[in-house]
């Protein structure tokens, strides 16, 4: 049931670990409590555990997961029950390669897809964990083509480095559906949100509250990544616009919370009080970081605003609580579009919306969810990914 | 420094007498061949170069001499300086310690949720006891194991990440325990707790290692493992003891990291044993072992420290930043190392 490169093992200690958890775990029912693995209670208690083949140290909650609530249902929409291609009803087999489950971000997009599957009795899923590794990924697409899966979906870690395996997935003549991030080569389908889009919804936000002035600093995600590119780039598009903003200090947060901490704090010393208006992070983390900073250096009363992306329950939270002016909804939730579509390319139908783009193959972009804000944010709360806290805010 | 460590070796195997002052030894030695000037700047370097970083950041910003902006920098360094003062031990035994950033990952999320669960006492408890039972592992690797210390952590390195991962679901673990972020996130005196941690643990270091026999057996065996074998300490122990303390360290470090950011994450921490070598290295230790001491890695690891804030100050862009910190580290060394005799 579990495909794994055993030549991998041995070699690189973290495949041994997360594939012996994979081993212990794989299949298994989430009772939300108890951790310890009981394979018996998970045949009766899930019905969907003998529908997914998973190389992963997750467990699934099918349940937590309301397929009404997934922000992405009316895109492509299918029927449940018995899938049937050409009159005939027979095991479908996906075979599903992640990116890593290194961010609950990543299990998120897989709790949707497990959602969709559920749907359809005779649809069987294997995910495979590419551990954030282009070589990695590219070997668990090759494991699942040689477990004979009908169709691959693939969330690339890297646009350029899994050209190749994408190629060969084409080659074997399945569909290939990519999601989230491009590969740039031909494929059956891409399915993505556009991050410069979100991004520029997120900066006029910010810049309709600010008044069309002010002065702004920004914590950039990972240097280099893509997510970081675009979303300065949203932000540039729309400063264009907005003449009276100015990007005061920029910075390499890394996604992340104690980079965006040190930042800030340097900045808070640079500028003095009154001087920074806003900050315009690229993930939450960094937000909450920057956030953490204000309240050490006691400047809560500067009224420094927060303009961040992820949109995770505990973001909508905080806009909610008013920490967050405003949260750009990229949303994990797109792992049950993945699965339509792959569904819809092996019965030979059309995919509405799908258009040729800029790269081989088609695209269906996805309709740009709002930004969440501290008047909106009552109608998504708990619609989100996630399920940790907002940390204490320290203005607050 | 490594001035003629043959020499040392001869010294303490033929004198027993002379193997619980082995340090004496090798300063009587460099005392004849070099001169009184690079001496100094071999002693002194560090310091020279710290003071000469202060001045040149003082007159580039403004703001940089301030209270609150020098309060902000020795928070700042505080972790890393934690680490640091860790990996200063393993790197005076000749080893390395590559899994300090996964260790401070893992006692990060097994302190913030044991703090959730058993309150703030427990989580520092649970930091410590996970930090040192790596370094347990690690230096139970070494000695008993027979693993090269670079491979031996390099393994620790993936594994203790991987059971960060796996502890957590890749989740973050939120503490909210008031108690618990009072360690990272409170001061004492107005001086912010993690600074206060840096510098006991550095003073107690700097005492251990330079006035007990513990000490002069950690620079005996770094410098010449063969020679401090002969004259009877129990190497495998200094070393498995090294390894114990740069583990503890790290779970110290891992402690400040959750209480301070009031999140235990299992991506805490990457690449910060770079970070730890290079303060280590630019305060003056050799890779070599035997050579180096505690002050000069905090005064390291201030520099580092300093370099980053003066570049947010002065609004340098981020990417050129990386290229700073670089040649930071190269030229700190050849600073020193100038007039010393290099192997």
């Amino acid at each position: 049931m579990m495909f794994l490169s055993w030549s991998r093992i041995g070699v690189r200690l973290p495949v041994v670990l997360l594939s012996l958890a994979a081993l212990t775990i794989a299949a298994c029912g989430n009772d939300g409590e108890d951790t310890a693995v009981e394979d018996e209670r998970v045949d009766e208690a899930d019905p969907t555990a003998d529908q997914v083949d998973v190389n992963s140290p997750f467990e699934f909650d099918v349940a937590a997961m309301s397929y009404d609530d997934l922000p992405f249902a009316e895109v492509l929409p299918l029927e449940g029950g018995e899938f049937e291609i050409d009159g005939e009803v027979r095991e479908i087999h996906l075979g599903f390669s992640q990116t890593g489950f290194n961010h609950p971000w990543r299990v998120a997009m897989l709790d949707s897809m497990v959602a969709e599957v559920a749907r359809f009795p005779n649809v069987r899923l294997t995910v495979l964990d590419g551990e954030v590794d282009t070589l990695v990924q590219s070997d668990t697409v090759d494991d699942l083509l040689a477990g004979g899966v009908d169709a691959v979906i693939m969330s690339p870690f890297e646009s350029d480095g899994l050209v190749p395996a994408a190629n060969r997935v084409m080659e074997a003549g399945i569909p290939l559906v990519v999601l989230d991030r491009d590969v740039h080569t031909d494929k059956s389908l891409f399915i993505g949100q556009s991050n410069v889009e979100l991004s520029r919804a997120l900066a006029e936000v910010m810049v309709d509250d600010l008044g069309g002035s002010g002065r702004i600093v920004e914590l950039m995600g990972v240097a280099g990544s893509s997510a970081a590119i675009d979303r300065s780039a949203g932000l540039q598009e729309a400063l264009a616009e907005a003449p009276g903003i100015e990007i005061i200090a920029e910075g390499d947060a890394e996604f992340l919370r104690d980079p965006a901490v040190t930042l800030m704090e340097d900045w808070l010393v640079r500028f003095g009080e009154g001087e920074i208006d806003a900050v315009f992070s690229h993930a939450e983390e960094s937000g909450w970081g920057s956030q953490i900073a204000i309240g050490r250096s006691d400047r809560c009363g500067d009224g420094i605003r927060q303009y961040t992306f992820d949109a995770s329950n505990a973001g909508i939270q905080a806009a909610l609580d008013g920490t967050f002016d405003g949260d750009a909804n990229y949303s994990p939730f797109i792992g049950d579009v993945g699965v339509r579509a792959a569904l819809m390319l092996l019965r030979g139908d059309e995919i509405p919306g799908a258009e040729p783009y800029d790269q081989p193959g088609e695209r269906v972009l996805l309709p740009d969810l709002p930004t969440v804000t501290p008047e909106n944010a009552t109608e998504v709360v708990g619609l989100g990914w996630g399920d940790f806290e907002p940390p204490p805010d320290p203005c607050a | 420094m490594n001035a003629q460590p043959s020499s040392t070796i001869e010294h303490a195997a033929d004198e027993p007498a002379v193997t619980s002052r082995p340090r004496g030894v090798v300063q009587r030695v460099r005392r004849v061949q070099r001169s009184d000037l690079t001496l100094a700047l071999n002693k002194w370097g560090v310091l020279i170069a710290f003071i000469a970083l202060v001045v040149a950041a003082s007159l580039l910003h403004e703001r940089f001499l301030t209270v609150p902006n020098l309060l902000n920098v020795a928070r700042q360094i505080a972790i890393v300086g934690v680490l640091a003062v860790g990996m200063t031990y393993v790197i005076l035994v000749a080893g390395i310690d590559l899994s300090v950033g996964s260790t401070l990952a893992l006692a990060a999320v097994i302190s913030a949720d044991t703090a959730v669960s058993h309150g703030a006492f427990a989580g520092v408890v649970a930091a410590l006891v996970v930090g040192a039972a790596v370094g347990l592992v690690n230096g139970l690797g070494v000695t008993v194991g027979g693993v090269q210390p670079f491979i031996m952590t390099l393994g620790m390195l993936a594994a203790a990440r991987g059971l960060a991962f796996m502890y957590t679901d890749g989740h973050p673990i939120a503490s909210t325990d008031p108690a618990y972020l009072e360690i990272g996130s409170g001061r004492t005196a107005g001086i912010p707790n993690p600074a206060i941690i840096l510098i006991v643990l550095a003073f107690l270091s700097y005492i251990v290692l330079r006035h007990t026999v513990f000490g002069r057996y950690v620079y005996a065996v770094g410098s010449s493992e063969d020679a401090a074998r002969r004259a009877g300490i129990p190497t495998n122990v200094i070393k498995l003891c090294a390894f114990v303390i740069c583990g503890f360290m790290a779970g110290v470090a891992g402690l400040l990291y959750a209480s301070q950011l009031g999140v235990g994450s299992p991506v805490a921490g990457e690449g910060f044993e770079l970070d730890a070598i290079a303060a280590v290295v630019v305060g003056g230790a050799s890779l070599y072992g035997g050579v180096g001491t505690i002050q000069g890695t905090v005064l390291g690891a201030g520099i580092l420290g300093v370099l980053g804030n003066l570049l947010n100050l002065t609004g340098v862009s981020p990417f050129v930043q990386r290229v700073f910190r670089g040649a930071l580290i190269v030229v700190a060394v050849m600073v020193q190392r100038k007039g010393g005799r290099i192997k």
